[in-house]
């Protein structure tokens, strides 16, 4: 995607010319031969076999039933889905703004010269590594609303916490707020790799020049982490949509809907109400609205990338 | 001087929030029931015992941990290999259709995993690999998009410069990406095997989809399956969590030399 962007401001002939030996393109699909039999086989087909069972009525016990457009006509006017998608959005905003902003804050932090850096930068990545399974057992224990860790800290400085879990208007920040504590570090190793890639010259020069650091982190450090904030931003926002695990150990879609991300309903419209094809045409639309936010950020980030270090 | 403090502060605060709820786990993974109900979480129980680790690893927990590290083992060499190639082919070589397939490899890491799993399901079935060590593997052992997706950021970041000196000498592009590429690409290397060795370790969907027999269970398939059969024992619940978690612990800290040195490398050109 950055590749075609990239190539697309050479001139075509001349990235014909360069280098390029006849035949030597069979080279290529022999070395993506084997990874596009994975893909092909297991992420391709079961896309197709998906979007042909939103075209069909499927209830586990019964005979797939043939029943056109009805499955999205069901969709148009199913309110419950509606408010997941409202749900998806919020759970998206509350963590990747959130998310990177920190990442990126903790990067520049650990960029420095500072005693034990290696160490912190270790500590920071540790979060990433928890299974969602374990991982959503103790965050719950730490939200309980009586002996939690943090509602007793809160009682320490006076104030009386919520009922985290169990209440609609924080249950959803809470998941979020999980899914920060395990992603930030992460994030943060991508961008400590970008700004090490940014050669001190520019912020010589940049200085040389009277910028201020705020300047410079504008004109230098953000443009110049364009393929980094590009790759992170890509890759946590199709993870947030598609968030599962720590929804369904954590809140099982409740209280009251609160936390029924869409990918929970699919899963429960599939699972618990085993209706296939149903479940079938909810994927098609969650994976619509992934494609429609990439699509969006590509060009976003296309426009931006003034520099070839894609 | 204010401002080194701050950053101390900063780091020390977040360093705290990383690890502490691993903290609840190795206090509670200690406690006897007893302990648990008298003491808060997160103070240790006196005296620490060493039952509960004990009563997991005497039953099926080995072998348990026995099949995640055969699979986490397999998935990675696989990931490796062919993600390396994929990766270096999409960042480095021309061919026709490159850009639609990058774009359909990308595509597939917007399909929720959650419903792949039941079109998936039905394949293995056709193919009778459910329950098979074969069902397991074969849809991660290819290489994942996202693998091949970080692996051609780093391809792109090296200079071009290096290729063309290797290819005017002669080299053909396999030559070229074993002996000038991936030798620059090893810290690389050592985050990809990271990412995979801890997502396999860590995965849970398919292999509860797929796998029904202890021949074939995984760790977090069984852990689950205890949260099922213990209830609110947190303190087994804890050693079982401590038990899955200690080995990626173990690896992070092995590798995690190699993520610096992927840093440092990167800040060279």
């Amino acid at each position: 995607m950055t590749g075609r962007t990239a190539a697309a401001r050479l001139p075509l002939r001349a990235v014909r010319g360069r280098g390029r030996r006849p035949g030597s393109g069979w080279h290529a699909y022999l070395f993506i031969a084997p990874s596009l039999l994975g893909v092909v086989a297991f992420l391709l087909l079961p896309m197709v076999i998906v979007l042909v069972l939103s075209l069909f009525d499927w209830e586990l016990l019964s005979a797939p039933e043939f029943a056109g457009l009805d499955n999205y006509r069901r969709l148009a006017a199913d309110g419950e889905t509606w408010h997941s998608l409202v749900v998806t959005a919020g759970y998206v905003l509350l963590c990747i703004p959130l998310q990177t902003v920190l990442a990126l804050a903790l990067a520049m932090l650990l960029n420095q010269r500072i005693k034990g850096v290696r160490f912190y930068r270790s500590l920071f990545v540790i979060p990433w590594m928890a299974t969602p399974i374990v991982l959503a057992l103790i965050w719950n224990w730490i939200f309980d609303p009586r002996d939690g860790a943090i509602n007793s800290a809160l009682a320490l400085v006076g104030i009386t916490g919520p009922d985290w879990l169990s209440d609609p208007a924080w249950a959803l920040p809470a998941v979020a707020l999980v899914s920060v504590w395990q992603h930030t570090g992460y994030n943060m190793l991508f961008f400590l790799a970008g700004l090490q890639g940014i050669p001190q010259e520019l912020y010589d020069a940049a200085a040389t020049d009277g910028a201020t650091s705020a300047q410079r982190f504008w004109r230098v450090t953000l443009p110049l982490l364009n393929p980094t904030m590009f790759f992170v931003t890509v890759t946590n926002l199709i993870g947030a949509f598609q968030v599962f695990d720590t929804v369904y150990a954590m809140t099982n879609g409740g209280p009251s809907r609160s936390t029924e991300v869409l990918n929970f309903r699919i899963f429960e419209t599939a699972f618990k109400e085993f209706d296939f094809g149903y479940a079938a045409t909810l994927s098609t639309l969650l994976f619509a609205v992934i494609f429609l936010v990439t699509v969006a950020q590509v060009r976003f980030f296309g426009k931006r990338t003034t520099y070839d270090l894609s | 001087m204010t401002k080194r403090i701050l950053v101390y502060a900063a780091l020390a605060a977040g360093a705290f929030l990383s690890v502490f709820p691993y903290l609840l786990v190795v206090l509670t993974a200690v406690k006897t029931q007893a302990q648990l109900s008298s003491t808060p979480p997160w103070l240790p129980g006196w005296p620490p015992t060493t039952d509960n680790l004990a009563k997991m690893l005497g039953g099926d927990f080995p072998r348990y941990l026995l099949n995640t590290a055969v699979m986490t083992a397999l998935l990675t060499a696989g990931q490796l290999v062919f993600t390396t190639f994929a990766a270096y082919a999409f960042a480095r070589l021309r061919f026709t259709g490159r850009d639609v397939l990058f774009w359909l490899y990308v595509a597939t890491m917007m399909v929720p995993s959650a419903v792949t799993m039941i079109p998936l399901f039905l394949i293995m079935r056709e193919l009778d690999l459910v329950n098979t060590w074969y069902g397991l593997l074969a849809p991660y052992i290819l290489g994942t998009p996202y693998g091949i997706f970080l692996m051609r950021q780093f391809f792109k970041s090296l200079p071009a410069g290096l290729e063309e000196a290797a290819r005017i000498d002669g080299a053909g592009p396999m030559t070229i990406l074993l002996r000038v590429l991936l030798p620059l690409c090893r810290p690389a290397l050592g985050t990809l095997v990271i990412i995979t060795v801890i997502s396999s370790w860590n995965s849970f969907l398919w292999p509860l989809i797929i796998t029904s027999g202890d021949d074939t269970r995984v760790i977090t398939v069984a852990i689950a399956t205890l949260k099922d059969g213990i209830g609110v024992d947190y303190h087994l619940m804890m050693a079982g969590s401590l038990i899955a978690l200690a080995p990626m612990v173990a690896v992070f800290i092995f590798f995690q030399k190699h993520i610096v040195r992927s840093v440092v490398l990167t800040g060279l050109k």
